[in-house]
């Protein structure tokens, strides 16, 4: 096997590093078209109402102002996950911070004042934010086609037999077996927003009766073609793809702000371009799923699981965005995490009265894992088991079966992580640190040390097809023909590095058509870390089938078969003959460009993995949490970018990953039903002043069905943060904890030092 | 943001009488560090008609000694008081003060007198108008503290009645334990305030045409130990949660004066008597400190969510008293 590559494993520059730290890169908020109008969104006060009038005329007066619609007015598109339920406008609002009605305007200034001038009359309902509520009969329905305000579960998303629920086995037989039996409840509510640092932005242009074009900042700008043409009356989206200040998966989705800019686009006949505010994307886009489980496991004196059982309530807010979806993949990446004969993981998805939950990195399973490794740490407790061992027991391996998303058996034919996860509790240094469950590492004074550690995988590097063209010009360059968004990770430079590599050509020779669904194949995007494995493939089979067109138009110049030859710096060479070389423009000329095309089919059988461990100092005077330490270890078959893939483990912290256990949250004032932290000060994010030691261990056990034996690794990096954290918390003060996030006054609370009786008078 | 007049001042007469010209309905502009924010996000009933630049007005900016101790221009920025060697020797307090609010860029702009002027951060007092509107309150002629049956957390625990907000200020509370002393100016003239006696429940004392011009710190006993901590989650930009400063002189180990100064749990920082008084002739020890502590949050009352900040101030107290000062 070659191992010594030109590219692949050696940092390269990143394509378009100086465009973006010189200020030259053109994101969504830095692109106009002529003839642009603004677009506003007027917001919901309340968090459950109906619309009972609305007053646009002193708006539609304003100068300037060339649209005011409202829930009367717009097109009847309809979004969300099945069945569709969310209007662009709807004349019943389920949130604060709905849009109520939207306004185009030549200036942004204009469109601000024109929302202001708008009067509306609400008739209160009574809300609803916690899932048991939602489920009682008598709990206000937020929609009426939504029984017990639970939605259904999905069949269609991804084929027939969609994973709705885990049902292995037979767990009475597994709590027979059982030596230990523990019930429980854990929950990961605290719905942080991943916060990517760009809001979400779009310009739409309706053109003519039915085309649309958009250009977004959009993870996955060509599903627009494949989601919201259908939801948006058959019309031909021409979508536009422009650099994503960083996504986490919440920008993928993306109606949520191309669908209000379109319909304004419609009624102007203009382009309209439509960003949100910081305060917008804080109170008015989607955050996390809220994961509630009430569970029960079984658990033997070794370690081996004997049943898992339990109802795990999903809060989705006002709206299902892709719940089901998600929980499709939760149930599949549990299986990954836990060898376990017999299932009975019953989930359900409740819509609350707040802002919905959406698409965010993690994708399900991170939302479940942080409530279901809790819950099974407290078996883990009972038997005395080191949850190094538990993981390492547990992890899925080669051999081994789950059920995926598509509810399909599927059965490990990828690494086996033991050795990954040894390497990362020996760096970490597990062995000395960990002293048993609820026992301090070390105690010195009020500052008390703990240790933590968590799992999560996903078997997504290969999910859905990836299409993509590369094509050969004589002049010896390469252009790929992608829709692959630049979401952040350089991900776009990564696959130019291996088209590079099969081609032989430098770096700077290879090139990638602009995110554009006219111009190139079908892309689903860069999500579930399937960028390496799936895209990777497709371009790389793309560029490969490109080369032999080459080599077939030039054996005979050469007299030889096309076998006989291969490529380096755009000239073709006579295998093991130096002197007999051709550029490609002897082949090529200028006319005959050699067009490969790549495709790749899905495949989930191929799971990746993360460890990750965390140390942490808890202040028990002041109930402080610092976060000391973080190793992350993981197997990637082999390293494409060093860099690109060091930055995305060290994403591990921030967009909603480990400090969701500390103090990312969105905060609800429930009586009001507002988001009081819709800002940067009070949204509290980890700034870098104050990063903790981070060390990464990157194994590279070569994985076949990839040219360079790579998989990805990039979503998962943040998933199994949070229970690593609350578990070293947990020992760290000797109490358990079960839920998120480890604010001062919960950990204060916890060591039984905030005493109720001290509240007077105020309620 | 929408339109409003905008001044450059030349002088602080100039500043007081468009103030005072404009009835309440202008507002003086520094920084900007906070101003900017509030006009963005329109939190208040009622946009200001003229932004007053004082950046403007020469002379305001110096940090100089004179016979009654150091003074302070209102428009020194905060960066320039964490580099004053001055500071440094004389209110060591007021440099790690200093220190710790917001982030350098934000020192590099704002001003002394804008720390101590800027508006509350309570969150429904800030909530955004452009996210259905936003909030009326006590503070803003309403009927109502939303905090006090919602999410309290920040929110004061002692010496507030009818809004619960705190006072951001940071500077404050080490001025406070300096016995620092505002000089005032307004249309018809100047006077001298305490920073102790600055704040108000709802606000501060300045009347409508009136301005911060300088502060004056008397020069602090040089045997004083001046301490300062502030406790937030995160260690730069966020506003204290709880915060003390303390001034404590002793004489052989025995507590011969004492000011100790609670952040961030009131209207206005508030001085912790009982425990001052309680540690005067006292030696201090771990006892003594945790004595001291406990009397710090006497006449509390805190809300349904910040019980906790009571313990933080508990620690806090002790730790000042125990470390004796910021130098270390």
């Amino acid at each position: 096997m070659i191992t010594d590559y030109r590219y692949i494993g050696k940092p390269t520059l990143r394509k378009d590093a100086f465009d973006i730290v010189t200020g030259k890169a053109k994101f969504i908020s830095d692109l106009t078209v002529p003839g642009m109008l603004y677009g506003k969104i007027l917001r919901s006060p309340l968090p459950h109402a109906l619309i009972k009038s609305i007053n646009t005329t002193e708006a539609k007066l304003l100068p300037g102002v060339k649209a005011v619609l409202t829930y009367k007015d717009v097109p009847d598109w309809k979004a969300g996950a099945r069945p569709q339920h969310v209007r662009v406008l709807d004349s019943k609002v389920r949130y604060v911070g709905q849009a109520v009605a939207l306004v185009a305007a030549e200036t942004e200034k204009i469109a601000e004042e024109a929302i202001r001038l708008i009067k509306v009359e609400y008739e209160p309902l009574p809300a609803v934010y916690d899932v048991e509520e939602a489920m009682q009969p008598d709990a206000p329905l937020i929609y009426e086609q939504f029984n017990a305000n639970v939605l259904p579960p999905e069949s269609r998303a991804f084929g027939p037999r969609t994973l709705q629920e885990i049902v292995i086995g037979d767990v009475d037989k597994g709590l027979a077996e059982a030596d230990f039996v523990v019930e429980g409840t854990c929950a990961y509510e605290n719905i942080p927003n991943p916060l990517p640092p760009e809001t979400p932005g779009v310009i739409a242009s309706w053109e003519g009766a039915d085309n649309l074009t958009v250009w977004s900042a959009s993870q996955g700008p060509h599903m627009f073609k494949v989601t919201l043409q259908p939801l948006m009356g058959g019309i031909n989206i021409r979508s536009i793809g422009s650099p994503v200040g960083a996504s986490y998966g919440s920008k993928y989705m993306s109606w949520q702000f191309v669908m209000p800019a379109a319909a304004l686009s419609k009624a102007t006949g203009k382009p309209v371009k439509l960003c949100f505010k910081k305060s917008e994307h804080l109170a008015a886009f989607t955050v996390r799923l809220g994961s509630r489980i009430h569970g029960k496991v079984g658990m033997k004196k070794d370690g081996t699981v004997t049943f898992l059982s339990g109802d795990w309530l999903v809060n989705t807010g006002a709206f299902s965005e892709c719940a089901q979806f998600m929980i499709a993949v939760g149930c599949g990446e549990a299986q990954l995490m836990l060898r376990c004969p017999n299932w009975s993981l019953k989930p359900k998805v409740i819509c609350t009265n707040r802002t919905a939950s959406g698409q965010v990195r993690g994708f399900g399973g991170q939302e479940l894992k942080c409530a279901l490794i809790p819950l099974l740490t407290m078996a883990m407790e009972k038997a005395n088991i080191d949850p190094v061992n538990f993981f390492k027991k547990n992890y899925v391996k080669p051999g081994d079966g789950y059920y995926w998303r598509d509810g399909e058996w599927w059965v490990c034919q990828g690494t086996d992580y033991t050795r990954a996860i040894e390497k990362g509790a020996e760096t970490f240094g597990w062995k000395e640190k960990w002293q048993g469950w609820l026992k301090p590492t070390a105690v010195d004074g009020a500052r008390r040390r703990g240790v933590g550690v968590g799992v999560h995988g996903n078997a997504d590097i290969g999910e859905d097809v990836s299409e993509a063209f590369v094509r050969l010009d004589g002049d010896g360059k390469a252009i790929i023909h992608c829709s692959l968004a630049e979401h952040g990770t350089g991900q776009r430079s990564n696959i130019c590095k291996m088209v590079a590599e099969v081609l032989q050509l430098p770096l700077e020779r290879v090139f990638f058509t602009p995110v554009d669904s006219l111009v190139n194949p079908v892309e689903i995007g860069p999500v579930g870390s399937r960028g390496t494995y799936a895209i990777g493939n497709a371009v790389i089979a793309a560029a490969e089938d490109a080369q032999r067109q080459l080599f077939e138009k030039m054996a005979p110049l050469f007299k030889v078969t096309p076998e006989d030859l291969e490529t380096s710096e755009g000239m073709v060479y006579v295998k093991g003959k130096p002197g007999a070389k051709l550029p490609w423009s002897k082949g090529l000329h200028y006319y005959g460009a050699c067009l490969g095309r790549g495709r790749f089919e899905p495949d989930f059988s191929k799971p990746n993995f993360m460890i990750v461990f965390s140390e942490v100092e808890v202040d028990v005077e002041t109930g402080k949490v610092d976060l000391i330490r973080v190793v992350c270890a993981t197997d990637v078959g082999q390293v494409i970018d060093p860099p690109s893939l060091t930055n995305q483990l060290n994403g591990c912290l921030g967009s909603g990953g480990i400090d969701s256990a500390l103090f990312e949250e969105t905060i609800i004032d429930k009586r009001l039903g507002r988001i009081m932290n819709a800002n940067m000060i009070d949204y509290k994010w980890r700034t870098f002043a104050e990063l903790p030691e981070m060390e990464l261990v990157v194994l590279e056990t070569p994985v076949a069905g990839h040219r360079f034996h790579a998989i990805g690794v990039g979503e998962i990096a943040t998933a199994p943060g949070p229970s690593a954290v609350l578990m070293a918390v947990s020992n760290a003060i000797g109490v358990r904890l079960n839920d998120y996030p480890l604010t001062p006054d919960r950990i204060l609370n916890a060591l039984g030092k905030v005493n109720a009786a001290k509240r007077r008078g105020k309620q | 943001m929408k339109n409003f007049a905008h001044y450059n001042a030349r002088s602080v007469a100039e500043a007081t009488h468009l103030l005072a010209a404009y009835e309440g309905k202008a507002k003086l502009n520094a920084g900007g560090s906070d101003l900017i924010g509030v006009l963005k996000d329109r939190i208040l009933p009622d946009y200001p008609e003229a932004v007053i630049n004082i950046k403007t007005i020469p002379g305001l900016n110096t940090i100089e000694e004179n016979d009654g101790g150091i003074n302070i221009g209102a428009l020194t920025k905060l960066v320039d008081i964490i580099n004053s060697p001055l500071i440094k020797k004389n209110c060591p307090v007021l440099k790690e003060t200093a220190r710790t609010v917001a982030s350098p860029q934000i020192r590099n702009v704002a001003t002394l007198g804008g720390n101590l002027c800027q508006d509350t951060r309570c969150w429904y007092y800030r909530y955004p108008d452009g996210i259905g509107g936003m909030i009326k309150c006590f503070r803003k002629g309403g009927k109502t503290c939303h905090a006090v049956p919602g999410e309290n957390q920040y929110h004061a625990i002692m010496g507030a009645k009818k809004c619960f907000a705190v006072c951001p200020s940071d500077t404050a509370v080490a001025l406070t334990a300096l016995g620092a002393v505002l000089t005032v100016a307004g249309t018809k003239g100047t006077r001298t305030l305490p920073v102790e006696e600055f704040y108000t429940p709802l606000g501060n004392m300045l009347a409508l045409d009136e301005m911060i011009t300088s502060v004056n710190i008397p020069k602090p006993d040089p045997a004083a130990e001046q301490a300062f901590l502030k406790f937030t989650l995160r260690k730069p930009i966020d506003f204290a949660i709880v915060s003390v400063a303390s001034v404590i002189t002793l004489d052989q180990g025995i507590c011969a004066d004492a000011r100790i100064i609670l952040g961030a749990v009131a209207p206005t920082p508030v001085r912790a008597h009982k425990a001052e008084e309680y540690l005067k002739g006292k030696k201090l020890s771990d006892d003594t400190a945790a004595e001291a502590a406990m009397l710090a949050t006497v006449g509390a009352n805190p809300l349904s969510k910040n019980i906790y900040k009571l313990e933080i101030v508990k620690t806090l107290v002790k730790r000042v008293i125990n470390s004796g000062s910021c130098l270390s």
